[in-house]
């Protein structure tokens, strides 16, 4: 007592006025904080900031636009100046910014179990590093999956040359190593392919998908979308496409022609249109309608020298491909070649390591963005978990992978560091973070660095390291600052080279055609499993089947018929002595004798979101025959699971074929331009005072590859329901894109067709609503008012386009599905977008807070909103630029001239509701000669 | 019209009859099974206030509505509610106007089915709301968002039909009920009774001008209230015809929708008197002949409804529009097809037992054909919203519809609460009116 300090009188009375200020002040942090007295530069409160960057997919770059608000990136768009975005995006690229955001990424390095640090595995791996360094790297292997960064391939040249006794081996679930084989058949060497379809008028399409997901699908369909734009104007060719496949693909739904293929027909096609080229090898026999397809393509593809064009897709032998460069050269078609983008020597191949695994020749390995414990085929885990290896897995999640490893250490998005991406056409961007990592993360370039004994590298030093060694030093700064900006390196697309004279494959002698061949594909929604914890991806519907939430063994009708199988009859698929489990889904189109599974499902270590959903498709792979794989057996084992999807499958027939009208080409020429014209009505017309909004969507271009579903989904702030409340029919997706069969079984030819909100300017929802929360804006808009909603859902109930969505639960107001309530996820918001509470409706909205943007911009400039200002998130989406948005009223806007095509029509227009949203038909061009063999 | 034989026991007389009303009320106490029924009616009104409490907490998802099908069980249960609801203000005014003799036993408590079943059903529209504590914005008041309803809007006619019909129930209910009363009140025996009846009589006396008096505010009253009773179900019916759905957008469906809700609401009457008649041991009063009366609205009522089904066939096949069509054949032959045959079967086919005499007289088949209309009549109440909902304009939004266990708890609940509600009124209020027997006494005895 004694010993306290005692206090004088004064003394006294400043600590009671201070902890009566600090009192008063409660509720403050005890952190320092800083509140924006001095604004940062840049920053304004409310107004989102754009960066460039890219984002991977198999590895090559896509260019995008990130937003971020307040220092959160909130929406991934494209970058128009980027030659695998052309400002679009795709599915994967929009719903990268809720993976950032996942609340299940690996936040801590871990060793075996126990949570660790950072130091504590540089301790642990620099002993090893000394001894790497005696040995030249003996035991020690880098196992990457496809890398492009110029940055990465620098680094591991050094860690090659620092231990030049160290093996790389590569492994890329969806790889192109038929591709690559075929153009060593073809040309002698590994020429990488790209098709221009932009230059295409005829096009046949063996097993090949294009427009289907992949690195270069937006670059593809804006090629599609060149030759099928149907225009009132421009009397240009439309393009033709033909397509033999095994299994219904976005390229397949879009053709003219499309032949329900197996494998074995697909070469067989190929040989015959060899044959038909002059090969000078005998044309195997076809069937009749085969033949006839067969006939009318070559044809077609002679006639048209130059234009003419032959894709193969990935999934077939490297003879077909080798064979398809030969026809191209006869066809003179717009293909250009460059030299492999990557590593110039191939890493070793996974297998080498497996062996060496199991021979115990491995001390070290480090995994760097693979996850071969799930995605290899066979025998990677067993090998691993018997070698004994110092086992470090890099990557972004504690996956299968890091599970069997010694170490995880946690990767950082790629939206969080710097680093750099080459394209399919090897340009090059740079990817700068947007955020500061938000947990203790770090990206490989620090990893790769350790391995040189640096402890302290960091991306962005590395990343200009490699790019600064290649420019004069005095010019780079300002370079890089150009860069950054465009989001691109100009002119680093690879050189186009000549091919030599492709050389007509060896074919091996025909196989014996097996009952059943399963055929394996990417999945549209989780691509290789990678996404599989992504909710937005799980939860939007696959193009043609609109599955959700899992994946299924699509069979062909005939084939279900006989095996007596119907939706959701759970199969035992077995072959070459594995066998899985899955669910049968009866899709028309697939080839009979044919099984198709996507792979990306089964994971085990995925999250909250992506664990335990569908089968495992990579546990029926062989590592020699990757995609087709003959001699499945299939049988049912009488058990049966509820699919999942947001469209119960229909046909359109008789008058029901009027919700997607069709117009052949030579019928639209003949066809008149005139705007639309409305049933009477007793209501008034006066809808717009100042702006008149409205949407055309373009049938013929939509090839339903959902990045448009993902972009409003990210920008609107829809919530993920979960598999439960799909199920019961309680999706959120303010945009669905209605797939309809149009055609028989046999030759479904479906069509795409996108809903938003029709914003009817004599909206059935708005009069039947009792407390005026539907009403119209002044300019034309059909807007809900959500804190005026009382949930009568009248509005919905009256909705002919049912474009509507209930809140049944708090979506995203207390009920969120699984993890997806998580505090973290808050941040990816938009914050000019109200979330929704429980029990109230909403709807598109045509990205009002868009308008809105561009009113306000107008309004502090003195101006107008241009024509082309306001650009909706599914517009600013769409690969093929099929959504046009604009103003009625402007005079300049593109969409009054759209409105005028003959074949514009209004979706259910005879209702009198008058929507501002409306369709050009779809604009198939058939060929005449082939009519009759059935188009 | 009709006379009055067969309606009033044989040589009865004023305290005969009043003795056979109020007697099991005042003197004799609630027997076993009373008891038991009002246990179980009560345990099951807990259930649906529970069911609703669970309803507020985790919100309308629990119902099995979903996007296409955004109205289930809620609306189709209000429909149906309004429709018996219906029938007892109907058969107390317009017997009452047409001056037919065999009301007198069952007004009363046709009106009290009346408004418990219009309470009940008042019930369900702010039940199956997103927010039902917003419920109140859709009556008309001053606010700081100087917002109104809007009238365009016909669940603001519901409001206001609802509201008017229910209001106007309780006005008629205790009119009629004023001379009873003043009887109980004058037989009480206890202090409480005679208290408690005394003041809700309102110092009845029975004079000749009190007589004059109700006599003529009754009968203006019954007036009014024919109108209001067809109004209140043309309103739920025009719920649907407002709309533009197929299957909704009939001008048939308000007329087509007061004659079902007369239809159903015979059928509950005949279903209560056919328990109170045994229940409380009024076989004197409640008599065959008023069983065969019922029966003959209800079969009368069966073949308008029959013909309105046929109506609405007609006119889905030739307006010619193709979702019309569609919607037709997914009716006749969908997933719901099961469902709308038996409803066909409960509401058209089952009542024309009643044209033999026998059956009409037979208090037992007249049970049976009741419970098939009210079952019947449900039914059709929720197919009108399955079918159209789930069977639109647009394929790709047509989907299948389950109910959940909510949704069939809340059905149950409000059965259980309305039996609950008859329980009580069982026992506090006269079952009959004792006033209109014996001035159906004095009638066959040559009064004016």
């Amino acid at each position: 007592m004694t010993d306290a300090p005692s206090l004088t009188r004064r003394q006294a009375a400043l600590g009671l006025l201070a902890s009566a200020v600090s009192l008063s002040a409660c509720g403050k942090p005890a952190e320092e904080i800083v509140p924006y007295v001095e604004q940062p530069e840049r920053i304004v409160p409310g107004v989102p900031l754009r960066f460039a960057t890219s984002l991977a997919l198999n590895g090559y770059g896509r260019g995008v636009i990130v937003s971020s608000i307040e220092g959160r990136p909130t929406k991934v768009e494209g970058n128009a100046g980027h030659p695998a975005s052309l400002g679009s995006t795709d599915a994967f690229a929009e719903a990268a910014v809720l993976s950032l955001y996942d609340p299940d990424r690996s936040r801590a390095v871990r060793e075996g179990t126990r949570i660790a640090s950072w130091d504590g595995f540089l301790t642990a791996l620099r002993p090893r590093l000394r001894r790497f360094e005696a040995t030249g790297g003996e035991g020690l292997r880098l196992l990457t999956g496809h890398v492009t960064s110029p940055t990465l391939l620098r680094l591991m040249g050094q860690v090659q040359a620092r231990y030049p006794a160290m093996r790389w081996h590569g492994y890329e679930p969806i790889g192109d190593s038929n591709a690559r084989a075929g153009a060593v058949l073809a040309f002698g060497r590994p020429l990488a392919s790209l098709a221009q379809l932009d230059r295409a008028v005829v096009v046949l399409a063996l097993d090949a998908d294009p427009l289907g997901p992949g690195p270069d699908q937006i670059r593809h369909a804006r090629g599609f979308a060149a030759h099928r734009t149907a225009r009132w104007e421009n009397k240009a060719a439309l393009s033709r496409f033909y397509a033999a496949e095994p299994v219904l693909t976005a390229t397949g739904a879009k053709a003219d022609h499309r032949l329900a293929a197996t494998p074995t027909l697909v070469r067989d096609l190929a040989i015959a249109l060899a044959s038909r080229l002059g090969s000078g090898r005998p044309a195997p026999v076809l069937p009749p309608e085969a033949q006839r397809f067969l006939d009318a393509a070559a044809a077609d593809l002679q006639s048209r020298p130059g234009e003419a064009l032959v894709l193969v897709g990935e999934w077939q032998p490297p003879e077909v491909h080798a064979l398809a460069h030969w026809i191209n050269a006869r066809l003179g078609a717009p293909v250009e070649h460059i030299e492999p983008v990557g590593p110039a020597e191939p890493p070793a191949p996974l297998d080498a390591l497996i062996e060496a695994l199991a021979a115990k020749q491995v001390d070290t390995l480090v995994v760097l963005g693979a996850n071969p414990a799930y995605d290899a085929s066979a025998g990677f885990a067993q090998a691993l978990g018997g070698s004994g290896a110092f086992s470090v897995h890099f990557g972004p999640y504690h996956d299968e992978t890091a599970a069997l490893c010694r170490w995880h250490l946690p990767e950082s998005h790629p939206l969080e560091d710097w680093g750099d991406l080459r394209a399919t056409d090897g340009t090059a961007s740079l990817a700068q973070p947007l955020i500061l990592p938000l947990y203790n993360t770090r990206s490989a370039p620090w990893l790769l660095g350790a391995l040189l004994g640096t402890d302290e590298a960091t991306a962005h030093a590395a990343v200009r390291d490699t790019w600064a060694a290649q420019r004069p030093p005095e010019t780079f700064e300002a370079w890089w600052r150009q860069v950054l900006h465009d989001g691109v390196v100009a002119d680093s697309a690879a050189p186009r080279v000549t091919p030599p004279p492709s050389a007509l494959p060896d074919l091996a002698p025909p196989v014996a055609p097996a009952e059943l061949t399963l055929v394996l594909r990417p999945d549209p929604s989780v691509w290789d499993g990678c996404f599989a914890n992504n909710a937005w991806l799980q939860e939007c519907p696959k193009p043609l089947t609109r599955q959700v939430w899992g994946n299924a063994a699509m069979l062909s009708p005939e084939d279900a018929r006989r095996r007596k199988l119907s939706n959701g009859d759970v199969v035992r698929l077995a072959l070459g002595g594995r066998q899985i489990d899955a669910p049968v889904l009866v899709r028309p189109g697939t080839a009979p004798g044919v099984v198709a599974l996507t792979l990306g499902y089964g994971r085990r270590r995925a999250g909250a979101i992506g664990d335990g959903l569908g089968a495992d498709a990579y546990a029926l792979r062989s590592p020699d025959a990757p995609w087709i794989m003959a001699g499945l057996t299939m049988e049912g084992t009488g058990g049966r699971t509820n699919l999942l999807f947001e469209q119960p499958d229909r046909r359109l027939e008789g008058e029901a074929r009027a919700l997607f009208p069709t117009v052949r080409a030579d019928e639209l020429a003949r066809g008149e331009s005139r705007p639309p014209v409305w049933p009477p009505s007793l209501n008034p017309d006066r809808v717009s005072d100042t702006h008149a909004w409205a949407m055309v969507i373009d049938t013929s271009l939509c090839i339903g590859c959902n990045a448009c579903v993902i972009a409003c989904q990210s920008e609107n702030n829809v919530p993920v329901v979960g598999p439960d409340e799909v199920a019961r029919g309680r999706e959120m997706h303010w945009l669905r894109i209605d797939t309809y069969d149009l055609g028989p079984p046999e030759d479904p030819r479906p069509g795409f067709q996108p809903v938003p909100c029709m914003h009817c300017e004599h909206a059935p929802c708005e009069p039947v609503c009792p407390v005026e929360a539907s009403i119209h804006d002044a300019e034309g808009l059909n807007v809900q008012v959500y804190n005026r909603c009382i949930g009568t859902r009248f509005c919905q109930a009256n909705c002919p386009y049912k474009v509507r969505r209930f809140n049944w639960f708090g979506y995203a107001d207390g009920q969120e599905y699984a993890n997806q309530g998580a505090p973290v996820l808050a941040a990816q918001r938009n914050p000019e977008v109200t979330v929704r509470a429980r029990g109230v409706m909403e709807k598109c909205t045509y990205c009002t807070q868009r308008i809105s943007a561009a009113r306000r911009s107008a309004e502090r400039e003195g101006r107008e909103i241009g024509a082309r200002e306001v650009v909706t998130a599914c517009q600013s989406a769409c690969p093929s630029q099929a959504i046009t948005f604009g103003d009625l009223k402007h005079p300049d806007s593109p969409i009054t001239a759209l409105r005028r095509e003959p074949q514009h029509y209004a979706l259910l227009g005879h209702l009198g509701t008058r929507p501002r949203t409306t369709y050009l038909a779809a604009v198939r061009n058939p060929n005449p000669a082939a009519e009759e063999g059935g188009s | 019209m009709s006379g009055a034989g067969g309606l009033l026991p044989q040589g009865a007389s004023y305290g005969g009859l009043v003795s056979t009303v109020a007697d099991p009320l005042m003197l004799r106490p609630a027997g076993r099974r009373y008891w038991i029924a009002f246990g179980v009616t009560f345990v099951m009104t807990l259930g649906f206030v529970g069911c609703i409490a669970w309803l507020f907490i985790k919100g309308i998802g629990i119902f099995g509505n979903n996007t296409t099908i955004v109205w289930g069980f809620p609306i189709a249960n209000y429909v149906w509610w309004v429709g018996i609801g219906n029938a007892g203000t109907l058969i107390s005014s317009m017997l009452l106007l047409t001056r037919q003799p065999w009301r007198a036993a069952i007004n009363r408590f046709a009106e009290a089915m009346t408004l418990f079943a219009v309470s009940i059903a008042g019930l369900f529209p702010i039940l199956h709301l997103g927010r039902p504590y917003l419920a109140y914005w859709l009556a008309p008041y001053p606010n700081t968002m100087q917002l109104w309803p809007q009238w365009r809007s016909a669940l603001v006619w519901d409001f206001w039909a609802i509201l008017a019909y229910l209001l106007f129930s309780i006005m008629f209910f205790t009119l009629g009920l004023l001379p009873d009363l003043a009887t109980l009140r004058d037989r009480a025996e206890t202090r409480a009774g005679q208290v408690v009846y005394g003041a809700l009589a309102m110092g009845w006396r029975g004079s000749a001008r009190h007589w004059a008096l109700h006599d003529s505010v009754y009968r203006a009253m019954a007036a009014m209230a024919v109108p209001l009773v067809v109004s209140v179900h043309s309103v739920v019916g025009m719920d649907f015809a407002a709309g533009l759905m197929p299957g909704w957008q009939e001008s048939i469906f308000p007329p087509y929708f007061v004659v079902g809700a007369l239809f159903s609401g015979f059928a509950m009457v005949v279903l209560l008197a056919a328990l109170m008649r045994r229940g409380f041991g009024l076989e004197s009063v409640l008599t065959t002949r008023h069983f065969e009366s019922m029966a003959k609205v209800i079969l009368a009522a069966s073949i308008v409804m029959g013909l309105s089904y046929l109506t609405e066939w007609f006119m889905s096949w030739y307006a010619g529009e193709r979702a019309e069509r569609t919607f037709l054949i997914h009716q006749l032959t969908g997933d719901d097809a099961a469902l709308y045959w038996s409803m066909l079967a409960c509401n058209v086919l089952a009542p024309h037992v009643l044209w033999f005499t026998r059956a009409r007289r037979s208090v037992a088949i007249l049970i049976v054909v009741s419970l098939l209309v009210n079952v019947g009549m449900w039914m059709e109440r929720i197919l009108i919203i399955w079918d159209t909902l789930s069977h639109d304009y647009l394929p790709s939004m047509w989907r299948p519809w389950y109910a959940t266990i909510w949704d069939w708890a809340v059905l149950a609940g409000s059965l259980g609460f309305f039996a609950f509600m008859f329980m009580c009124f069982a026992r506090l209020l006269p079952v009959v009116a004792m006033h209109d027997l014996s001035r159906l006494l004095y009638r066959q005895r040559g009064g004016a």
